[in-house]
């Protein structure tokens, strides 16, 4: 087990962790609110593409991380409008969302390179600088969910959004504003992914990252720091599956491909009886029906 | 993410409606959301193909032509819409019962990979047909059964949501699928990981309509699942389960059987699939067998607004624009992922127009 002890697969696991955190805190504070984004991997995919093709034409993955930030924001309001001002189904919505942002990232990323021709590397950011950004993000969250009045209103739309209409907060609001917020955290996920030490896109980069982060906001009982915590065990068990499939040790490699994710099933079943489940949660809101 | 809070609003917007004093209204949106849907949907693809400096007009003519006049276009559409049409069945009763599970793709990969363990392995891949082709049948169907199951059983007991847990689940079937062609059923012969030829559990074709024995299977349980689900007491609980389920406990229904009953469907239809996939198509499971129908049978199911007729019909259709694109690709200069685009786009639709007549429903009320 040296192999899952050694630094290198902790640095490898902090950086897989990365884009999954990001993700699951911005699944997280649309679902206090009241939102299930289930379009959390179709927006990761299309901040990865974002990221991936700014850096490569503008050659700075600063400005590729702030790209993907914007199509999250943007593809969070075109969401936002479906699920919170129309009211659909949440669960369709977000999953029509997600295989939309799945094939037409291919379509793009085809577009953009010819057949055959290796898609170019980008410049990358290092890991310092992403982990703070991460943890800025992080306290970011925590301070405002737990120190401010935005915070309770917006538990407040995610528990009783009649409460506090009644009070005289505008609950689509604050629904349409967590949910753009965290579209653009999950984008900003993707696109750390590939601007980060990856330095690549490819199709289907993000594979099911996203959906992880969706579990993970339940493991961690919508509480920012969980949130963190889980997506590093996730990452952990990631980097280990990749180290593995190098070495020749008695256990197949597919173990450790499956393995994150039937740790976020097990994590998903010890949490899963959980009474910090936001009350309207996946419930749309109509002032005509309060 | 609870599924229950989900479930137990009765006031979110409806995906289908039964009855109801508007009807001639509800048949207008049932049938109206995807017709435009598809025309909106093709109008967007029409543009992107312009883009791509390719005269639209005649891109879609090909599209037509490489389904309904050249060499085997309808028999292609017919054998690729099988797999969409099994799993498209599924999903519609589990969607109507409000169980969003999106691990088909998952229990067909597993229930085809264990029904080729079984025929090819030593002793039984000599045994006829008429043996294997059945066993293989209940094989990938049961195997499709239980890992459905496995989410039913933790929503039950753990209250995990069906949503992700059928999709972490489909990742855990793929490595399991993985391991057993590279190590478990490798094809001895082979340079890359494969397993052996299904051989004798090879689908025979049918005479005349000249696809394989899987699509007249398929279609045959259209009108079953729409007798079932229209004329039968489990219909109607699935209904209800999808509009009040307090009302199924209140009446002493064990709703969490329901649900074991539904994802078993699910199951076993989605792994019966990919069963008829192996042996009806590929004829062995290779890593390029998975192409993503356990999702584009989402689609299917949704745009068949979850009647089985409206899933064949849907089926055909999705089927239909994959076949017709790949001909049309030979000739003209558009990517390959374009067809994916047109198909997501036509659901994007769909779920917006519900949306949309939802309100506009509710408005006139």
């Amino acid at each position: 087990m040296d192999v899952v002890l050694s630094i290198g697969t902790l640095t490898a696991g902090l950086r897989l962790a990365l884009p999954v955190a990001l993700a699951a805190l911005g699944a997280m504070i649309s679902e206090r609110a009241g939102v299930l984004n289930l379009g959390i991997e179709g927006l990761m995919i299309s901040g990865a593409l974002a990221g991936y093709l700014t850096t490569h034409h503008l050659g700075s993955p600063w400005l590729g991380l702030l790209a993907g930030l914007l199509v999250g924001a943007a593809c969070g309001a075109l969401l936002s409008g479906a699920l919170v001002s129309l009211g659909a189904n949440q669960i369709v919505t977000g999953l029509a969302f997600t295989l939309l942002a799945l094939s037409a990232t291919s379509y793009l990323y085809q577009r953009s390179f010819s057949i055959g021709q290796n898609p170019p590397r980008i410049d990358r950011i290092s890991m310092p600088p992403l982990v703070v950004l991460t943890l800025v993000v992080l306290t970011i969250v925590i301070v405002v969910m737990r120190k401010t009045l935005a915070g309770l209103v917006i538990s407040a739309a995610g528990e009783s959004p009649v409460s506090a209409d009644a009070l005289g907060f505008d609950v689509q609001r604050v629904r349409h504003l967590t949910t753009v917020a965290g579209s653009s955290l999950a984008a900003l996920g993707g696109a750390v992914l590939v601007c980060g030490p990856l330095g690549l896109f490819i199709q289907n980069v993000t594979a099911g990252r996203g959906w992880v982060a969706l579990a993970l906001v339940v493991f961690a009982g919508w509480r920012p720091l969980p949130c963190v915590l889980g997506a590093f065990l996730f990452g952990l068990c990631d980097a280990v599956q990749l180290r593995i499939q190098g070495t020749s040790t008695g256990i197949p490699y597919e173990v450790f491909l499956a393995l994150p994710y039937a740790v976020t099933l097990v994590a998903l079943v010890i949490r899963g009886r959980n009474s910090r489940t936001p009350s309207a949660l996946g419930v749309p809101f109509d002032r005509r029906l309060a | 993410m609870t599924t229950a809070a989900v479930e137990l609003d009765p006031r979110e917007p409806e995906l289908i409606e039964t009855g109801g004093s508007h009807r001639a209204r509800h048949v207008a949106v049932l049938v109206g959301v995807p017709v435009i849907a598809v025309v909106g949907a093709l109008a967007i693809g029409a543009v992107l193909i312009a883009q791509e400096g390719e005269n639209p007009f005649a891109v879609y003519a090909d599209v037509f032509r490489g389904v309904f006049t050249e060499n085997r276009g309808l028999r292609n559409t017919a054998t690729s819409a099988t797999p969409l049409l099994l799993m498209g069945l599924g999903l519609a009763i589990a969607y109507r019962a409000r169980l969003f599970t999106i691990g088909a793709e998952g229990q067909y990969v597993l229930g085809a990979v264990m029904a080729t363990a079984f025929a090819t392995a030593h002793g039984v891949r000599d045994l006829p047909g008429v043996v294997l082709i059945p066993s293989c049948i209940v094989i990938a169907g049961l195997t499709g059964m239980v890992w459905s199951g496995i989410s039913a059983e933790l929503s039950n007991r753990f209250n995990t949501s069906v949503v992700i847990s059928s999709l972490l689940l489909t990742y855990i079937a793929t490595a399991v699928m993985q391991w057993l062609i590279r190590v478990g059923i490798k094809d001895p012969d082979g340079f890359v990981p494969q397993s052996r030829v299904i051989g004798n559990a090879g689908l025979p074709t049918v005479p005349l309509l000249n696809t394989h024995l899987g699509f007249v299977i398929a279609v045959a349980l259209v009108p079953i699942a729409a007798v079932m689900m229209s004329r039968t007491r489990f219909g109607y609980r699935v209904d209800v389960i999808g509009h009040n389920p307090i009302a199924l406990r209140a009446n002493e229904v064990a709703t969490g059987k329901m649900l074991f009953a539904v994802l078993g469907i699910v199951g076993f239809l989605s792994g019966l699939a990919g069963y008829i996939q192996v042996a009806g198509v590929t004829t062995r499971i290779n890593a390029q067998f998975s192409l993503g129908y356990g999702f584009t049978a989402i689609i299917v199911a949704l745009l068949g607004r979850l009647h089985p007729v409206g899933v064949l019909v849907a089926a055909l259709g999705i089927s239909g624009l994959n076949i017709g694109f790949d001909a049309a690709e030979r000739s003209h200069d558009v990517p390959s992922s374009l067809v994916a685009v047109v198909q997501a786009l036509l659901i994007i639709f769909v779920v917006i127009g519900d949306a949309v007549a939802n309100r506009f429903l509710r408005d006139d009320d």
